[in-house]
């Protein structure tokens, strides 16, 4: 009765760890924080202190979260901002697709992500003077199988390309056909691996791709005529642009901004080896787990067992009301996908003044999913205990209560065990996905250490390795409870 | 008397001298179209075991269990152990749920039986002993140990006491009986209802239940057992009702109604049982 959702959610899951990078890319449940020493504020009135700001932090070398701290062009360009504004400012990391959602619905207050300057942005939100520009350029695979040496060459083309980005734009000007993905990282090894057959997309982060990856496999073939302008991005009224752009000209002026971008675009950078990744990022992994995929299953399950006990009883309830509750209840988590739930209570409640922490959100969107499928569970396990269990109860005065309590749950959960280890387990996988809504579990905590490096490998590994650890674990205790409840049956 | 040597007795009841423990006053009850139990009435006297016979489908159980409090009759009086309830003056709603008054009421009727099943339906995740402790500890709020020590006087009863600390599946079907009995008993009721109790037993185990029945009515506990053990219903029993089509066809003394029917139906009824080929 469960397979087919729970399949789906699989599904979903190794979609998503399999797209990973940028779209998955969304740290968490703490925003690191950057502190830039204040000196005399300008606009304080203007602005909020501390000042939030979304980024991605898998956007190599533009953005980059290494532990808790933010680093990359784009950052220190910000926290010189900051400084000169006097005001603090927090970072919160955010997948690229959710940026602007996620900036609407008042998660952070201003974006500094290579947003491009484009006259529909422009109408949409408070831009800021540009403070780099740059260029598109074309970038194939380094056989170039499909011998593409001109941006004309893309028409009738598979390109890999941001869904929200400007190069996607470019890309389709020229005819190419779009294949989305969630960030350079994933295009890059698309491109290697050749599932299309071209890129478009920032001069800057290419070059810095092709100077630090080990085997970069890619080539440039050619420019785009225009250039990009990158800005940072407000609500629209925000106010906070004037004094921005006082400061960016004053940066500009002093040579800042210059001596900024000469620490990212002309040091070289050595490449780390996929075992020195594996020795920095095991331990965050293994903290990320017991701090936040532990307590998120656990508390999830946990509230979760409470809810689905509730709807199985609205569900065998003899009134019509409770019996409707639940069977909606049931219905509406088994029919939508968990993806979804979790975008609806993190980015769409905001919006009605309901506004969540991440690891609250996903919690209660765990739960509710956890209560879905296990309802069912409890209820064919208590309707498997037979007819009898009750009148005997009955007939030595039990009440109803008292004899589900006593009687009838404590032989259903012998029932119940083996699917409720399955939910359990689907459970912990599923908390991946939770990484959309910006908490820092397992998976996120490898797509940082992944996307700036592109070792995919060493660090999905090392994440797939911790997943599997924990659920062996459950595995061992799912025997033990079965072992258990089958004393006091013949075998 | 102390709860230890309490419980191989039936227990005295505070009624009337004289008066009958179980009171059943024109019992009805319809499933859907079907009447089930059409105007049924009878007494069984303290210490009295009233044996009731019928082919199936004739209500018997249906009779048994509305004085086990298992069915709501549609209409009647019945009255146990100087409790009574006319089910004409309950009001149940749609969902069959009673006012609160209503069901205490009820429960207090159904309070005073010990319902012993023709499946035995013991709990199977609680051992022997504590299928028999479950109801005075939960239910009456017994002292636990008090519980358990009328329970292991229960188990020698039947004959189980090595058998205390096992589970149900390890025991057979006439142990497992004879744990329901004991189940049953261990409520004080003042009137002990048997549903067909060997009935799903291997030929091999009835006796041993029986028995166990026999003892008991010979202790003077007042019994009314649905059954098709004719012998038994000959040696033990103080009255045989025999029902069919939801009324009593025919009662009386066991060597009456068993030995000398004089109701047609009565007679095809034991020449089926008796002599099924």
């Amino acid at each position: 009765m469960i397979t087919l959702p729970r399949r789906l959610a699989h599904l979903v899951l190794a979609l998503a760890i399999a797209l990973a990078p940028a779209l998955l890319s969304a740290p968490g449940a703490a925003a690191a924080t950057t502190t830039a020493s204040t000196t005399p504020a300008i606009a304080s009135d203007v602005f909020p202190d501390p000042l939030r700001v979304g980024t991605e932090g898998v956007y190599a070398p533009f953005s980059i979260k290494q532990g808790d701290e933010f680093t990359g062009f784009d950052i220190d360009v910000m926290n010189e901002v900051g400084k000169r504004l006097g005001v603090e400012v927090e970072y919160v990391a955010t997948p690229w697709d959710s940026m602007f959602a996620a900036l609407g619905s008042g998660r952070f207050d201003i974006v500094a992500n290579q947003v491009t300057a484009s006259p529909e942005r422009e109408q949409l939100y408070d831009l800021s003077d540009p403070y780099v520009e740059t260029g598109g350029v074309l970038v194939v695979a380094e056989d170039n199988p499909k011998d593409i040496t001109e941006l004309a060459d893309l028409k009738g083309k598979k390109a890999a390309e941001n869904l929200t980005s400007s190069w996607r734009e470019v890309a389709e000007e020229y005819g190419a056909e779009i294949v989305g993905v969630d960030g350079m990282t994933e295009a890059m090894a698309n491109l290697k691996q050749g599932r299309v057959d071209a890129i478009v997309n920032d001069k800057l982060a290419v070059r810095n791709y092709i100077a630090t990856s080990p085997d970069p496999g890619v080539k440039v073939v050619a420019e785009t005529d225009d250039t990009a302008q990158s800005v940072f991005a407000a609500k629209k009224g925000s106010g906070y642009m004037p004094a921005i752009n006082k400061a960016l000209a004053e940066m500009e002026q002093d040579g800042t901004t210059q001596r900024i971008y000469d620490t990212y675009f002309a040091a070289d950078v050595k490449a780390p080896t996929w075992w020195d990744l594996v020795k920095d990022n095991a331990g965050p992994m293994a903290l990320a787990a017991i701090t936040v995929t532990i307590p998120l299953t656990v508390l999830s399950f946990a509230i979760g067992l409470v809810l689905a006990l509730i709807a199985a009883m609205g569900r065998m309830s003899h009134a019509a009301l409770p019996r409707a509750i639940a069977r909606t209840y049931i219905s509406i988590i088994r029919g939508t996908p968990l993806l979804v739930q979790l975008y609806l209570i993190f980015f769409a409640l905001p919006q009605m003044g309901v506004d969540l922490s991440p690891f609250p959100a996903a919690v209660i969107a765990l739960s509710l999913n956890v209560g879905g499928y296990a309802a069912e569970v409890i209820r064919s396990a208590v309707e498997s205990i037979p007819k009898g269990q009750w009148e005997a109860a009955q007939t030595i005065g039990m009440s109803r209560r008292t004899a589900l309590r006593r009687i009838i749950l404590p032989q259903a959960a012998r029932t119940a065990v083996p699917p409720l280890s399955n939910t359990l387990i689907s459970l912990v996988k599923d908390t991946s996905l939770t990484s959309i809504i910006l908490v820092v579990e397992i998976l996120r905590q490898a797509q940082f250490a992944a996307a700036p490096t592109f070792q995919f490998m060493a660090m999905y590994g090392l994440a797939a390795i911790y997943f599997w650890i924990i659920c062996m674990v459950i595995s061992i205790f799912q025997d033990r409870a079965e072992e258990r409840f089958s004393r006091y049956v013949a075998v | 008397m102390s709860p230890s040597d309490a419980p191989v007795t039936a227990p005295g009841r505070a009624a009337a001298p004289g008066a009958p423990v179980v009171s059943a006053r024109t019992i009805r009850k319809s499933f859907g179209e079907k009447d089930v139990l059409r105007d049924i009435s009878f007494d069984v006297p303290e210490g009295g075991v009233t044996v009731v016979l019928g082919p199936s489908g004739s209500g018997k159980t249906t009779l048994l269990r509305s004085l086990g409090g298992l069915e709501r009759p549609d209409a009647g009086v019945i009255t146990i152990g100087g409790t009574t309830v006319d089910f004409a003056d309950l009001t149940p709603n749609r969902h069959g749920r009673l006012p609160r008054a209503q069901r205490e009421q009820e429960d207090a009727l159904a309070a005073q039986t010990g319902f012993v099943f023709q499946g035995h339906n013991l709990f199977a995740h609680k051992t022997t002993l504590d299928n028999i402790t479950e109801g005075p500890i939960v239910v009456q709020g017994e002292d636990p140990e008090a519980a358990r020590e009328r329970a292991r006087v229960l188990l020698e009863q039947v004959g189980l006491s090595e058998h205390a600390d096992k589970y149900p599946f390890q025991l057979s079907g006439g142990q497992q009986q004879r744990v329901g009995i004991a189940r049953a008993l261990a409520q004080r009721p003042a009137v002990v209802l048997f549903d067909e109790p060997t009935s799903a037993l291997d030929p091999e185990t009835v006796g041993e239940v029986l028995t166990v029945m026999r003892d008991l009515a010979e202790q003077s506990w007042t019994m009314v057992v649905v059954t098709h053990e004719i012998r038994f219903a000959r040696e033990v029993a103080d009255d045989v009702l025999f029902i069919d089509g939801g009324v009593v066809v025919e009662r009386g003394a066991p060597e009456q109604v068993i030995l000398e029917p004089q109701e047609p139906r009565t007679q095809a009824f034991l020449k089926r049982i008796l002599d099924p080929l």
